[in-house]
């Protein structure tokens, strides 16, 4: 018995570690594709820009706000503040240290957050702390390294934080305003929307798209 | 609640312009074809006093001048006047600003061709060159609509005052009095200064639309503690009569130009819509954000809350001193 699932544990942890290199290798570091957006009305016009014409950032961004939203005005507000202050930090760390990212790892935060959202779990705060900090900092860092090197630097990372700030207020003030139960459902139907969105922006991926 | 709102949407709107507003005047590059393949050139670089935008038009390798280039510096712009021969004519060809890349400011590039058509082309630092092909009107009444709206965006002083007025007006009645009424009177000074029945001198305009905005801080601080005032009662004579002034400022974004005659009315109307489609946009931001912040029911500090307040008052200080400084020759600018 205990042979058994100690080669069951082996052959667990193989997989696992065969998932995790394959998963590496499809994350090696790519060039990054730049969506940067030029209004010409300066950097911070340039990052409100970005963030909506990005549907990598954005659709994870609705995601998390909506994700909040069904969580509750407690959840929002902690969403409200802690993505900003991560997606900042982790900006300002992609602009100082500037290494490329695939931007392809944007959809495991489609696949996530999509995911969350139609099952509507009930998370833990420590749980949505911790999903949305991991959330914030991994775009923020994202942003900051493509704005490094598009010389944009702070000014258009205030402009996509505060982009995101305005975006999760609207969205999850929406949600939580919500009463009716199909209107939750509609919710969590936008959510698996998402979701999809991520199997075939991870399926483009695989193929080389 | 609608305080920190404000405040939060004050951060982003200072830390999104670094120029003190009404500098993005744009330029004007035009071409008149006066016979086959031979055009008068008029460029307008927008200036203040002795400081002149750097930028200059690049024209195609098979332009010559023909005759000497004419200088004359006037009131916010140095005005260059030359003829050249371009071998083939200018279509197809591609003409640049260069230096644009840097500034934030547009161009507007006009050709005439001898033809009677026209066309007319908007350049920017993303976009600082264009080939010379035959716009058409819509192209143009989009161009006029992006600069309307470019203009409000980027004109920090003016959302302020709107901003301001959001903080004193008690219903939502009041606030649909109070924007309409300001829509209406910049409406009516934008349309006699494009064109051409009067005009303000720019140093003293800006010094008095500061003083607009310095002049609700006092009144925003009497809202906060219950008291009453002329403003408050009627914040939309209050709108109208400053809206008046700042009818002048938007002007400044078309009569830099110096539009042809027979475009004025599509120029005017376009602008015009571009600038209140900023200006609604930007208001039902702020009212969208108080209502999700309630939805959120978040709960501000007293200082968040007194922040806007106070910041409305010291930068209206600010630009007042600033450009009245401006205004006496103290400060360049």
């Amino acid at each position: 018995m205990g042979g058994i699932l100690l080669r069951f544990k082996d052959c667990f942890s193989i997989r696992i570690f065969g998932i995790i290199g394959g998963f590496i290798l499809f994350l090696r570091a790519a060039p990054a594709h730049a969506h940067l957006v030029t209004t010409g009305l300066g950097p911070v016009y340039d990052g409100i820009s970005h963030l909506a014409l990005t549907p990598e950032d954005l659709v994870p961004t609705l995601a998390v706000a909506l994700l909040a939203g069904l969580g509750g005005a407690r959840y929002g507000r902690m969403t409200l503040f802690a993505v900003p202050a991560a997606w900042l930090i982790g900006g300002l760390a992609g602009l100082v240290l500037t290494t490329a990212v695939n931007p392809y790892l944007t959809t495991v935060s489609f696949l996530v957050l999509g995911g969350l959202v139609a099952a509507d779990l009930d998370l833990s705060p420590r749980v949505m702390i911790t999903l949305i900090s991991i959330f914030g900092l991994f775009h923020g860092y994202l942003n900051g390294s493509v704005m490094a090197q598009a010389n944009l630097g702070f000014l258009g990372l205030v402009g996509i934080t505060a982009t995101v700030f305005v975006m999760i207020a609207l969205v999850a003030g929406f949600v939580v305003s919500l009463k009716a139960k199909w209107m939750r459902i509609a919710v969590r139907v936008a959510g698996s929307w998402i979701a999809a969105m991520g199997i075939l922006l991870l399926g483009w991926a695989v193929k080389g798209g | 609640m609608k305080r920190s709102v404000i405040w939060l949407i004050l951060l982003v709107l200072f830390s999104a312009s670094p120029a003190v507003a009404h500098e993005s005047r744009p330029g004007y590059l035009e071409f008149t074809e006066i016979s086959p393949h031979r055009y008068d050139i008029l460029w307008k670089q927008p200036a203040r006093g002795e400081m002149i935008l750097k930028m200059d038009p690049v024209l195609p390798e098979s332009c010559t001048q023909a005759g000497r280039k004419r200088k004359e510096m006037t009131p916010g712009a140095l005005m260059t006047r030359a003829t050249v021969d371009c071998e083939g004519g200018l279509r197809g060809k591609t003409v640049r600003i260069a230096g644009l890349e840097a500034i934030l400011t547009d161009v507007m590039v006009r050709v005439y061709h001898e033809d009677g058509s026209e066309e007319t082309h908007l350049l920017r630092s993303t976009s600082t060159s264009v080939t010379i092909s035959g716009s058409s009107a819509g192209e143009r009444a989009a161009s006029y609509l992006r600069l309307g709206i470019q203009h409000i965006l980027m004109g920090v002083d003016h959302l302020l005052f709107v901003l301001g007025l959001l903080l004193i007006v008690q219903n939502r009645w009041m606030l649909l009095k109070t924007i309409t009424s300001f829509t209406l009177a910049h409406s009516i000074t934008l349309a006699i200064a494009t064109l051409g029945y009067a005009s303000a001198p720019l140093p003293p305009l800006n010094a008095a639309i500061a003083l607009s905005i310095l002049f609700l801080g006092p009144e925003i601080v009497r809202t906060w503690r219950g008291e009453t005032s002329f403003t408050i009662r009627h914040p939309w004579i209050v709108a109208f009569a400053f809206g008046l002034l700042h009818g002048f400022g938007f002007a400044t974004g078309l009569t830099a130009m110096g539009l042809p005659g027979k475009e004025i009315p599509l120029a005017l109307l376009l602008f015009n819509v571009g600038v209140e489609l900023g200006q609604i946009g930007f208001v039902i931001l702020v009212l969208l954000l108080e209502r999700s912040f309630r939805n959120l029911e978040i709960l501000w500090p007293r200082w968040v809350q007194a922040l806007p307040g106070y910041t409305v008052g010291t930068l209206g200080a600010f630009w007042t001193i600033q450009r009245t400084a401006i205004l006496l020759g103290m400060l360049g600018w």
